[in-house]
């Protein structure tokens, strides 16, 4: 007997008894279905505390803050894989958002030709921070902090912190779109494109494959073939790519690309950078990346700072228990360590 | 008892309009570009126009930092709370235009407080110092008080602050029609935070302080830092004006460290600005041919006024300002709207 594509009953018992008695338990204790749940307690706190958490305005400001931080999160998390930093985050994306800007304004080329450069600048930036951390072997927090002061100072320099506010209508009115009845930003579905892109890459392919096992252990990676100091240069390109996306992205919502979009040096973007991919269940000591979970991160993140901005606790608390969720953050990174350590040694 | 119903009718009919507490349903948010003690008077102003306009909130709300994606993010989150009307410091002078067009478009008036956005903008006006204007006026003065010769520093507020490039062009066109007397032979900006304006100001005094006759200032923080620093040295050879009332600006003016400073009026500015918000929801429009002013980045300005303050009439300021403050308040509305 045959049904349902070719699987016999038997069959499909087995995979309905997989799905629902071994992989669903699995799921729910992940780190991502805990964060899922906390992402619909909040929802569910702040729409029955606050007022206007709900309307279709701070929806829709909501959808494009979370895009931003979704890649300001998955930038970071590459760079996580390999056991680094990227602190250079936020001075990188910045710079590449100048140069499109001025691609655009000044140079006067069109928006896809300038978005291609704009990424391919943010892929170079990357591949300098990539090259000078694994040829000099000095750890990416230092490199990365090094280049934050080169890469910011110089696009000072050549810009003369001058704004470039003269840019195509058509690219600027992308990051005022409302659909789905005005209650989603569409950055929100180029972020969500990117999720699924890295989610492929992660685990579909064999590059993806290479870049997790040579930040899992690189000297086993190392013997089994593969270029790790390659990999890692691979890891950094992707993530001056993807904060080139989120600066472009954040240009387009604010209408021009301008010098202190990230704060002094980019300073900004670190703490969304760290929350979204800590909290997400990527492991600080690398060799672990979990896409969706620094999706829903970046979602539970925004969700907090939205509603603490409702709730009227005042701006400056915001600050402070960001930094406390990021420190709980990594306390579940190191516990999170030591059970799978400890897992290991009882198999 | 008949005197007593006259009077009660006639205060009722003077003041009227105005105890009206509540009674409206205009949400003022006045939102400032980050934290900065000059803005600190607009949370009074907020509170009083509720009081004597009747809005239903005027509330003060400062974004964290000097970062105009957090205070898009407040000005969004304020807006999904219920604001219906916002005064904002611009954190950019094209950057800020984006979340205004989006607030207009969601049929919430929107004004610029203090500092101007550039046109083409939906926000209804700009109300603030005239900047450019005012620095202008303290840097003649300092020419007056160095009798027209002698080597100028300008000390001046952040990059990303609309206002800075202007007052760093009329200081210099105020030196330029000096004749060659008045020389400007350092201009520092990006200062006008404590920190890198104690750095600065006191590593160009020790490096040049025999060198300079005359400092203007044209924004908070540095006058502090610039009026601390002469004041910590002792030295009444050198001539500075500065701006805004801050307790060691007008302590060193009563000292004689100081020559002066030039007043701006943030009270007022808060004050007005959230009762011409409530008069626009209300459904007055602005005239055609309302006397606006221009300035490099609007031509709908209205000066929220200025005066320069030395050792003479420090102690009176406030009246002052408070007087130029009546004087807008009770002309604008037959001045600039159609009710």
């Amino acid at each position: 007997m045959k049904l349902l594509g070719g699987y016999s009953p038997q069959l499909l018992f087995y995979i309905l008894n997989d799905l629902m008695f071994k992989k669903l338990p699995n799921f729910a204790v992940t780190n991502q279905f805990g964060l899922f749940l906390l992402v619909i307690l909040f929802v569910l706190f702040f729409s029955f505390f606050t007022d206007g958490f709900s309307s279709r305005f701070n929806l829709f400001a909501l959808s494009r803050v979370v895009a931003i931080d979704i890649m300001i999160g998955l930038a970071m998390m590459v760079v996580i894989l390999t056991g680094g930093l990227n602190l250079s985050l936020g001075a990188l994306g910045v710079s590449a958002a100048m140069f499109g800007g001025w691609l655009m304004e000044v140079v006067g080329i069109p928006i896809i030709p300038a978005m291609l450069l704009t990424l391919a600048m943010g892929g170079f930036l990357g591949w300098i921070n990539g090259y000078v951390t694994v040829k000099t072997g000095v750890h990416s927090f230092i490199v990365t902090l090094a280049t934050m002061s080169i890469y910011f100072g110089m696009m000072t320099l050549f810009t003369e912190a001058e704004a470039f506010r003269k840019l195509p209508e058509t690219f600027t009115d992308f990051g005022s779109l409302k659909l789905f009845n005005k209650y989603v930003s569409p950055l929100l579905l180029v972020s969500i494109f990117f999720v699924f892109l890295l989610f492929y890459l992660f685990k579909f392919t064999d590059l993806g494959r290479k870049l997790i096992a040579a930040g899992a252990n690189p000297d086993a990676a190392e013997l089994s073939g593969i270029s790790v100091g390659q990999m890692f240069i691979y890891c950094h390109i992707l993530s001056g790519l993807l904060a080139a996306v989120a600066a472009l992205m954040l240009t387009s919502r604010i209408g021009a690309a301008i010098p202190s979009m990230a704060g002094n040096l980019g300073f900004d973007w670190l703490l969304p950078a760290f929350l979204a991919p800590v909290l997400g269940g990527t492991l600080l000591s690398g060799g672990k990346v979990t896409v969706f979970g620094t999706m829903l991160g970046a979602v539970l993140v925004t969700l907090i700072t939205n509603g603490l901005y409702l709730i009227e606790v005042g701006e400056f608390w915001i600050r402070f228990f960001l930094g406390i969720i990021l420190l709980l953050a990594v306390l579940l990174d190191k516990a999170r360590e030591f059970f799978a350590q400890k897992s290991n040694v009882l198999s | 008892m008949k005197i007593t119903i006259s009077i009660i009718t006639s205060i009722f009919l003077l003041f009227g309009h105005y105890v009206m507490a509540g009674s409206s349903s205009t949400k003022v948010a006045l939102v400032p570009g980050g934290p900065h003690p000059y803005f600190a008077a607009w949370e009074q102003a907020g509170k009083d126009a509720v009081k004597d306009f009747g809005l239903g909130k005027a509330d003060y709300k400062v974004p964290a930092e000097w970062d105009l994606s957090q205070q898009n993010e407040l000005i969004e989150s304020l807006v999904g709370k219920g604001y219906n009307a916002v005064l904002v410091f611009p954190g950019d002078a094209v950057g800020t235009n984006k979340i205004l067009g989006e607030l207009d478009d969601a049929g919430i008036p929107t004004a610029a407080l203090a500092g101007c956005v550039e046109q083409p903008t939906k926000a209804k006006f700009c109300f603030g110092t005239d900047t450019g204007h005012s620095a202008y006026l303290g840097t003649k003065q300092l020419i007056k008080a160095l009798n027209g010769k002698g080597k100028i520093a300008h000390f001046t507020g952040f990059l990303v602050d609309p206002n800075t490039t202007l007052r760093i062009k009329a200081v210099e066109k105020a030196v330029a029609e000096s004749g060659g007397g008045v020389e400007i032979i350092q201009v520092i900006a990006d200062i006008d935070a404590y920190e890198p304006a104690d750095e600065k100001i006191n590593a160009f005094m020790a490096a040049q302080g025999g060198e300079v006759d005359g400092i203007v200032t044209t924004a908070w923080v540095p006058a502090v830092v610039a009026a601390q620093a002469l004041t910590n040295m002792g030295d009444k050879r050198i001539k500075m004006v500065g701006i805004d009332h801050d307790e060691v600006v007008l302590k060193a003016i009563k000292d004689g460290y100081v020559h002066g400073t030039m007043l701006q009026n943030p009270y007022g500015q808060g004050y007005i600005g959230s009762y011409v918000m409530d008069k626009v929801r209300g459904g007055c429009s602005f005239k055609a041919n309302a006397p606006w002013k221009s300035t490099a980045q609007t031509n709908q300005f209205i000066d929220s006024g200025t005066v320069f303050v030395d050792i003479n009439d420090v102690d009176t300021y406030v009246q002052a300002m408070r007087g130029i403050s009546l004087e807008i308040l009770e002309t604008f509305e037959s001045t600039y709207l159609n009710c």
